[in-house]
């Protein structure tokens, strides 16, 4: 019995091997260069010992002086208007700013299209539509991307369609507004993604229990509000968490429908390391991103948690 | 069986008809179920029972009739503006809240304080003996702690009526006999109308005042399980309650509501009136008689009565009883019989012959 065990146990091993090796040669190997690169002290197109913190207390950096030296000399005043000052901090903080519109834009999109494909479509057809939902998955995401830019751009079929209307007299340009082409964009393009968990979450949920729910006294939406909803939060959780993370690092929708104009977190990354060579900087600014993405995260996770520790 | 009959109307079913696509599920119910009671609705799976109680609850529209409750119209009444609660028959426990939130969901617009209402939740726990297991995790109950919680849910809430959907039937034949004694012991207590449904006819005949056997979304027959069960008003409902012999006959006359039989093996006999319910057309004539009707006669003992020669065919045995399958001397017609085991009286074997003693009273025509 021992015995079979262990050469079930080596059987395993073996099977998972090469999977392993080419996770560990292309995501860990890489990860972990970027995280020591990230301590080490950089010049143009080289990094070498010491190690030191300086990339990271960098982050901080405005042309205020740097924002970690105004908290320690207890310079609390002068913090908001340096902040303002602080590229790297800026650059993060629109980024998350955007990551989190998305989100949820996304998810106030995606719940609606879960719920109607789980509560009203015949059961014999819920696989045709999750299958249509996922159509826009056929065309590659640059093409996408492409087919925004003549949408929302300058004459493009939002402006030509309503001057045409008469509704409007001169041209919108979304596309010039950087943050909004962008969140339209990545929005449509992660829906598909969200839609799928909330649609499994909402399937799950016994539908006896909405009848329990009425039987009880409550409408047909007190009802949603009371049972459908925090029962489908596990759902909606994942969607967020598979929205949000990409989102964040986000580097061909800012390139592309921002015409460069509102650079992300990873648009920032790419110009340390291609173009500053500051191999050093550009790691800690990825690492850092890093970081922020795996807390907020962590943080959803252990609300899931919370939902998940009620159920069976 | 304390049930007074002469009770106010709670539900009245005014020919009520459903329709599924072309399945036509209900066909013409009709009756009334009076306050207070505890009623049965009692059929094959497909008959249409769970279907009339979601007629009660709101939760099915009907095609045609109207079903009043409390001599209100229902039609426009939606499921949850009606006085109605139902235990469902998976509990439908919100597996996302406590068993307190569970039984306290319906007292969101109640008026009464916080405390108040808490105090509501326990006294209702209390009463279905689950004092103290307010904050107990809903999803980590047994299958007979979650039926308490879903009956307590529901009588917080004082319905006129409790709609019960075969709330025992996931539970081991120990629990639900327990839960039997339990529900009836609680409906006595609240005093509420009480409709079950359920496949199981022990369960129908051990806690209804009044049962409606369904076939085919039609009431077969509605009345009070003695009646049910001595006097089916046809082949199928006798079939269904209990176990039936059915023997073949032959109606030989008819005078003033008597009628003569020639029962195959038993001989002739004359039918009271209360002994022949309505002529339905099921086919050739029979006679029916209960197992526990029949009575085997030892060597030596004398009939009461009359008795009819047989082989034994079969033994069933179930500890406290034994079932004998028996063919009547001279017929090809098997009867079964049961027999309580007595200490010294030995279970016979196949083959023996033996006396039946029979009573005429005790016979059914269905013709």
């Amino acid at each position: 019995m021992a015995q079979s065990k262990s050469s079930e146990a080596r059987t395993g091993w073996l099977l998972i091997s090469p999977p392993a090796l080419v996770t560990l040669l292309l995501l860990a190997a890489p990860l972990a260069t970027v995280l020591v690169y990230s301590v080490l002290t950089g010049s143009r197109g080289a990094v070498s010992l010491p190690f030191s913190a300086e990339n990271y207390y960098n982050i901080f950096r405005s042309s205020d002086g740097n924002i970690l030296d105004l908290i320690f000399s207890g310079e609390w005043g002068a913090i908001p208007a340096a902040l303002t000052k602080a590229p790297y901090l800026l650059v993060a903080g629109r980024a998350l700013f955007v990551a989190l519109l998305v989100t949820l834009a996304t998810v106030v999109l995606a719940y609606p299209i879960a719920y109607f494909v789980s509560f009203h479509v015949q059961p014999s057809k819920k696989a045709l539509w999750l299958f249509l939902i996922t159509i826009p998955f056929w065309t590659s995401y640059i093409i996408r991307v492409a087919l925004w830019r003549t949408i929302l751009g300058y004459d493009g079929i939002v402006d030509s369609s309503l001057m045409g209307l008469g509704l409007m007299d001169g041209q919108l340009n979304i596309l010039s507004y950087g943050v909004t082409s962008i969140i339209i964009t990545l929005a449509h393009a992660y829906a598909p993604f969200a839609v799928l968990p909330v649609f499994v979450s909402l399937e799950k949920v016994d539908r006896s229990l909405l009848e329990a729910g009425q039987d009880l006294g409550e409408s047909k939406f007190r009802t949603f509000l009371r049972v459908t909803l925090p029962l489908s939060m596990p759902g909606v959780i994942a969607a967020v968490l598979i929205v949000f993370i990409p989102t964040v690092g986000d580097y061909v929708t800012p390139e592309l429908i921002g015409g460069g104009k509102v650079p992300m977190i990873s648009n920032f990354v790419e110009v340390e390391l291609l173009k500053r060579r500051n191999f050093a900087m550009g790691s800690a600014l990825a690492a850092s991103a890093m970081i922020v993405v795996a807390v907020i995260s962590l943080i959803f996770i252990l609300m899931n948690r919370r939902f998940l520790g009620g159920r069976k | 069986m304390t049930f007074s009959p002469d009770r106010p109307t709670m539900i009245e079913f005014r020919d009520v008809h459903k329709y599924y696509g072309d399945y036509h599920a209900l066909r013409g119910i009709n009756g009334t179920i009076r306050a207070g009671e505890f009623f049965s609705l009692l059929g094959p799976s497909g008959c249409g029972k769970t279907t009339l109680l979601r007629t009660i609850a709101g939760f099915e529209g009907i095609d045609n009739g109207a079903v009043l409750i409390d001599g209100k119209d229902m039609a426009k009444v939606p499921a949850n503006a009606r006085p109605t609660n139902m235990v469902f028959q998976s509990y439908a426990i919100f597996p996302h809240m406590s068993v307190a939130e569970n039984v306290g969901f319906g007292l969101r617009r109640d008026p009464r304080s916080r405390t108040e209402k808490a105090a509501a939740v326990e006294e209702a726990l209390e009463m279905v003996g689950l004092k103290g297991y307010g904050a107990r995790a809903a999803h980590a109950l047994s299958g007979g702690q979650r039926q308490r919680v879903a009956l307590a849910r529901a009588l917080i809430l004082k319905p006129k009526v409790l709609l019960l959907d075969e709330p025992l039937s996931a539970l081991d034949k120990k629990m639900r006999e327990h839960m039997q004694v339990e529900l009836i012991k609680l409906q006595r207590q609240v005093g509420i109308t009480f409709i079950l449904v359920t496949h199981d006819q022990e369960e129908a005949l051990v806690m209804s005042d009044r049962i409606a056997v369904m076939f085919e979304g039609q009431i077969a027959q509605l009345a009070d399980p003695e009646t049910l069960y001595r006097r089916p008003n046809g082949r199928k409902v006798a079939d269904f309650i209990g176990t039936m012999n059915f023997i073949p006959c032959q109606i030989l006359s008819e005078t003033g509501g008597r009628i003569e039989v020639e029962a195959k093996g038993l001989g002739r006999v004359m039918l009271d009136e209360d002994q022949v319910p309505p002529a339905r057309g099921e086919g050739e004539p029979v006679v029916g008689l209960r197992p526990e009707t029949l009575t085997m006669l030892y060597p030596g003992q004398e009939p009461q009565e009359r008795a009819v020669a047989g082989r034994i065919d079969e033994v069933i045995y179930f500890g406290d009883m034994t079932y004998y399958d028996v063919f009547i001397g001279g017929t090809d017609v098997e009867v079964r019989l049961s027999m309580r085991n007595v200490p010294g009286r030995p279970v016979l074997d196949v083959g023996t012959e033996v006396q039946l003693a029979w009573s005429p009273s005790a016979l059914v025509l269905f013709r």
